[in-house]
């Protein structure tokens, strides 16, 4: 077991276990973390299974944890790796069951007082036009032919069914189309599940939440994000339902005997992977894409919603009750990007485990609008609490593979928030400080507590500090639908 | 008492819980219970839902992930979970059993999948036992 004594200090918000801590590692261990968040990565097993990343094959310069890290299965959450593509494996245990869950930010042109007067109508009409819970169909049906093409083409599909509007295909990761999806890799199982769950936010830890701009920290960025000040906002958080569920669960088993196959040495069966380039490995990419791109549409169908409940609520009412996407970004995904690794520009496939992207400015997958000022990167805080719009910086491209953090990162299990909160003594504690609640189950909101959770304010001070990405603005809750 | 089934453990993120029984058929029916117990209140499961389960795998800890994951789909398929098992055979590769349940008037969670972090079938003295994660 490593301890705080085996790590080195590189500096504020740095620290490396050497290689040679462990004989199977490949690569040295870094966590990004201020002091604080570094004493409480030792209180579960995060650094164990980040030790275990740093094994598989083709993995280069570090295997790296963000300030919001703790422990998951297979990947610790929070854990970024690349994998050199040429070389190397991919593993589902690097992206996690729920396949490009993530988050996206509906902008409006309103201020609280114009939605005050309506807002309980507004929470339930939402509450109506995002399915949420479990059994709930979503809002989308299709067809076994819908929905390969669905999973070939992602968010360009919804725009074909108008589902879309191009800005909103322009405005999300990788244009909401994963490259190289392959229906053909997908059991009919998963096709199964996934047929009624488009445009359903599922239950844990997802939701829609109605949120105001409280502070904007740079003010260019935001005026290119639109955002300032006062504004009414929407978040919207899910990932790929019982399809991408299912996708995992297909390959993390299937792939056990590839693991074998290619003579791969594993400290942990959850980091099953198989080599890049074999048959297996192309097999799991082409079907993970697929659930990528099934998220992209979910949240997308999703956004349609909260659209058309913000238009059956305040037609008439308002100026303008429009919600333009400002952007969507995944957290949970393995993807191939071109970074330099000592001095020379390769290809690899980066997993981010409950970690987002964060491209500087003036990189050309940054969509134009917010080319000068960095990709945004939306950090939604615990339930009940703020979230943060970060924009990335060039310093994140050479230190964690143009990676950020995600949210505030769990630190109290699930029974332990439980046996501390009571469902609906939080409620009424959100609901005295002002934020409307809706919630499918009073149990799995307890588990949600903001007590079970860092302080989000202290991981975004260190990727700030960090200099991998920027603060923006904060967003204040002011209603929450909870999955 | 359901407490003398399986136990739940500590775990960050997401559910984990730890079970045994003095036989493989054992472990397997309390690692099902276990599960049902996460996803509601098994007292108010009426059964109204009988299942037949066959399946095959290459090792026990891949049977015991197969096991649950087929009753995790069945039970979404219905709405159901699943809380009584007759376990006919259960070998270290292979298993037939009956399940039975009903439907969930109260979710009380959601299991999105069964993992093999932690899992590993071992023999103790009473018979076999092992941790489990399950993705929530």
């Amino acid at each position: 077991m490593a301890t705080k004594q085996d790590f080195q200090r590189i500096d504020k918000y740095t620290w490396e276990l050497p290689k040679d801590h462990r004989e199977d590692m490949r690569v040295p261990v870094r966590l990004y973390a201020n002091s604080e968040l570094f004493e409480a990565a030792f209180g579960d097993r995060t650094i164990e299974q980040l030790i275990n990343t740093s094994t598989l094959p083709g993995i280069v310069k570090y295997a790296m944890a963000l300030p919001d890290m703790h422990q998951g299965y297979g990947f610790p959450i929070g854990g970024v790796a690349g994998i050199d593509a040429r070389s190397g494996v991919i593993s589902p245990g690097g992206v996690g069951y729920d396949i490009n869950c993530g988050v996206r930010l509906l902008a409006s042109n309103l201020d609280r007082e114009e939605i005050e007067p309506y807002r309980d109508d507004l929470m339930n009409a939402l509450n109506q036009s995002c399915p949420s819970g479990l059994g709930g169909d979503g809002r989308v049906r299709v067809n076994e032919k819908e929905l390969e093409q669905l999973l070939s083409e992602g968010a360009s599909w919804a725009q074909k069914q108008g589902l879309a509007r191009p800005e909103d295909v322009e405005h999300t990761e990788e244009h909401g189309s994963l490259p190289g999806a392959d229906p053909t890799t997908v059991s009919r199982r998963a096709k199964q599940r996934g047929l009624s769950q488009v445009g359903s936010l599922g239950s844990g830890n997802h939701f829609v939440e109605l949120d105001i701009v409280h502070d904007v920290y740079e003010p260019e960025a935001a005026d290119a994000f639109g955002l300032r000040e006062g504004q009414i906002v929407v978040q919207i958080h899910c990932g790929s339902r019982g399809f991408g569920h299912q996708v995992c669960d297909d390959y993390v088993k299937s792939l056990q005997s590839a693991v074998q196959k290619y003579d791969i040495h594993l400290p942990n069966r959850q980091l099953v992977c198989a080599p890049i380039d074999s048959p297996e490995g192309k097999n799991y990419y082409g079907a993970m894409a697929c659930a990528v791109n099934y998220a992209f549409v979910n949240r997308q169908v999703l956004s349609m919603g909260a659209r058309e409940a913000f238009e059956r609520v305040l037609a008439g009412k308002v100026r303008d009750f429009d919600l333009r996407l400002v952007y969507d970004v995944a957290h949970n995904i393995a993807k191939f990007e071109d970074h330099q690794v000592n001095g020379e520009r390769i290809r690899l496939c980066i997993h981010r485990k409950g970690a987002t992207r964060c491209f500087p400015p003036g990189h050309d997958a940054v969509p134009a609008a917010y080319r000068k000022v960095g990709q945004p990167v939306l950090v939604p805080g615990s339930m009940g609490t703020s979230s943060y719009v970060l924009a990335g910086q060039q310093r994140a491209m050479d230190l964690t593979f143009g990676s950020t953090c995600h949210g505030a990162g769990r630190t109290m299990s699930r029974t332990a928030a439980r046996k501390k909160v009571w469902g609906h003594d939080l409620r009424e504690e959100l609901e005295r400080r002002g934020i409307a609640v809706r919630a499918s189950s009073m149990k799995g909101f307890a588990e949600e507590a903001p007590l079970a959770y860092k302080d989000v304010s202290s991981v975004v001070e260190t990727v700030h500090g960090l200099g991998i990405a920027a603060k923006v603005a904060r967003l204040e809750p002011l209603g929450v639908i909870k999955g | 008492m359901e407490n003398e089934r399986f136990e739940e453990m500590e775990h960050t993120a997401d559910i984990a819980i730890r079970v045994w029984g003095s036989t493989l058929a054992e472990l397997f029916a309390n690692a099902a219970y276990g599960m049902a117990c996460q996803l509601t209140d098994i007292r108010d499961v009426e059964v109204t839902i009988t299942r037949e389960i066959a399946l095959q795998a290459d090792d026990v800890e891949m049977l015991l992930v197969e096991w649950l994951g087929e009753l995790l789909f069945l039970g979404e398929q219905e709405n159901a979970a699943f809380v009584e098992f007759t376990m006919e055979q259960v070998t270290p590769h292979a298993l037939r059993a009956v399940a039975r349940g009903g439907r969930i008037t109260e979710h009380q969670g959601h299991i999105k999948a069964v993992t093999f972090s932690e899992l590993d079938v071992e023999r103790t003295d009473d018979g076999y036992e092992t941790a489990l994660v399950f993705d929530v």
